[in-house]
């Protein structure tokens, strides 16, 4: 059009200019109106790194996403109207329930602890035993477990149809007002790729931004090395399974809590006898308050997991080879670390809370309010 | 009505000896997958058929052990994967993605493990010290003698996935 301008007189250039510009906001107004999701944007620290998939056909947009968050703390889903997946999963608790195992709408209790759910856009494969591949195929089982949620997703997309909130909602995400178990499962995986927790201390550490105690750096030091006494090198090599900016690796270990375990963790899925007792070695992102911890929540504190770590390791055959024959004494069978270091590891461990994360509103229970 | 009851007994047996099956341990394998020709599911015996090596090296705890196994190339060539003559244009941009039983991941790229690449070795390992790896360690492992820190040394191998890096 360039080549144009310049023979039209300068007050028809002006009025064409004007068009252009009348024109553009005109499309841009109908760009709103196109009821096309927006894009959400996701915003997380360099060092997590990039290493996650987005299924294709489940990109994140700010209508699934907070569809996905309507129903995270919809109790219509479950068989009673009792429970919804915010129900194990509170916020405050950085989205566990401070139960050993969690009670379903049966009133029977579920047959392991209940995860923390943070940092899930960087977790490959999901449970304890991590038999699900996606955040899409894992709602399914909560949901659909007669000692969890214990409904159908048939009746689930039978009671959401029949709202008057939600065949809008889903329009507006999907757009097709006719809600599907499909669209159910996708809309909650976008809601939980958002968790992200990356303003605990440790980050702002990281960034350069908070100056931890001399305590809380001893503890760091700990943490991340393994003991090394022929070098005079004191640590609990925590970092080994635990250790990057985002305290979680995705790793699977027997732990060494029974020497002949009755839960076998992913043993009963594999049948390989090399993976008996072997379950996800968790994130310890916010680990302070998701008390009780291991699969079975069996310590109630995180003294009794280091000192687990520290003494009370079960031989077995399959008990990790990271932790065997790891001591801090020449010839020590066991870590040996001293009261002094335990509460240093402690105070590391501390610097993992991320107030921002717990506190943040668009996590939050968004009917909250009116539910009261 | 005893050969009734005769094929109630037999029944009863298939039955049972089926239930038996389907619960019992799978044999641990390493499947070589991805960009290849043929995919392989590799028993520990299956590595037989291929030329044996043995390396002494010393283990992150000092101790000198004697580590017996095949060429990891030697595999991969096996499963049609683009080494030697192929090994060029795109296929330089693929990698060898090493899984874990306990989900750890290495990778090592074609070049590195190609001998008209390289004169070093990376070995498929399933012995050491004339004894067949221990739980944690085998039944597969690599040793990369080549590399300094062990960190790629990986133990109790289940996968190797040849895979093209996608930017």
């Amino acid at each position: 059009m360039n080549h144009y301008t310049h023979i039209l007189p300068r007050i028809k250039r002006k009025w064409l200019l004007l068009c252009v510009a009348l024109l553009k906001v005109v499309l841009s107004a109908l760009k709103v109106d196109d009821g096309k999701p927006e894009p959400y944007p996701l915003v997380y620290p360099a060092n997590f790194g990039g290493r996650f998939t987005i299924p294709a056909d489940n990109p994140l947009t700010k209508e699934g996403v907070h569809l996905g968050r309507m129903l995270f703390y919809e109790k219509q889903l479950s068989a009673d109207n009792s429970l919804s997946c915010g129900s194990c999963h509170q916020q405050k608790l950085a989205f566990s329930d401070g139960r050993a195992l969690s009670v379903g709408v049966d009133k029977s209790l579920t047959s392991r602890n209940a995860m923390a759910l943070v940092n899930l856009l960087w977790v490959r494969n999901f449970f304890w035993d991590g038999r699900s591949a996606s955040l899409e195929d894992q709602a399914v089982f909560p949901m659909t477990n007669p000692h969890e949620m214990g409904q159908s997703l048939d009746e689930s997309v039978r009671k959401l149809q029949q709202t008057p909130v939600y065949p809008a909602l889903f329009k507006k995400a999907f757009g097709t007002a006719n809600i599907d178990a499909d669209k159910i499962r996708k809309a909650l995986a976008q809601f939980e790729r958002t968790l992200i927790s990356a303003d605990s201390p440790y980050d702002r550490y990281l960034a350069g931004t908070y100056q931890p105690t001399s305590q809380e750096l001893r503890g760091m030091t700990l943490f991340m090395e393994a003991p090394a006494p022929e070098r005079g090198m004191r640590g609990a090599n925590c970092g080994h399974c635990h250790g990057g900016p985002k305290t979680f690796k995705e790793l699977f270990h027997n732990n060494g809590l029974d020497a002949a375990p009755k839960d076998t963790g992913i043993e009963a899925i594999s049948h390989q006898a090399s993976d008996k007792g072997r379950f996800r070695v968790p994130t310890l992102r916010n680990i302070a308050l998701t008390a009780p911890y291991m699969h079975d929540g069996r310590f109630k504190t995180l003294e009794e997991v280091i000192d687990h770590y520290n003494e009370h390791l079960q031989e077995s055959a399959t008990l990790s080879t990271f932790l065997r024959g790891t001591s801090n004494e020449k010839g020590g069978k066991t870590l040996l670390l001293n009261a002094t270091e335990k509460a240093d590891i402690m105070a590391f461990l501390h610097m993992l809370t991320d107030t921002t994360f717990i506190n943040n509103p668009a996590f939050s229970d968004i009917n909250y309010s009116q539910k009261q | 009505m005893r050969n009734i009851r005769n094929i109630g007994y037999r029944l009863l047996i298939l039955f049972l000896s089926i239930s038996l099956l389907s619960h019992a341990q799978n044999t641990a394998t390493l499947s070589i997958s991805g960009e290849v020709l043929t995919p392989l599911e590799l028993k520990k015996e299956d590595l037989a058929s291929y030329k044996q090596q043995t390396y002494k090296t010393k283990g992150k705890e000092g101790k000198e052990h004697e580590y017996k196994g095949v060429a990891l190339v030697e595999v991969l060539e096996k499963a049609g994967v683009t080494l030697g003559g192929k090994l060029r244009g795109e296929n330089l941009a693929k990698a060898v993605l090493v899984k874990a039983a306990d989900g750890y991941e290495v990778v090592y790229s074609l070049p590195e493990l190609d001998p008209e690449f390289t004169t070093n070795v990376v070995l498929l390992v399933t012995e050491k010290d004339g004894a067949p790896l221990p739980t944690g360690e085998g039944p597969f492992r690599l040793i990369a003698l080549q590399d300094k820190k062990q960190a790629r040394w990986i133990r109790e191998i289940r996968a190797i996935k040849v895979v093209f890096v996608k930017d």
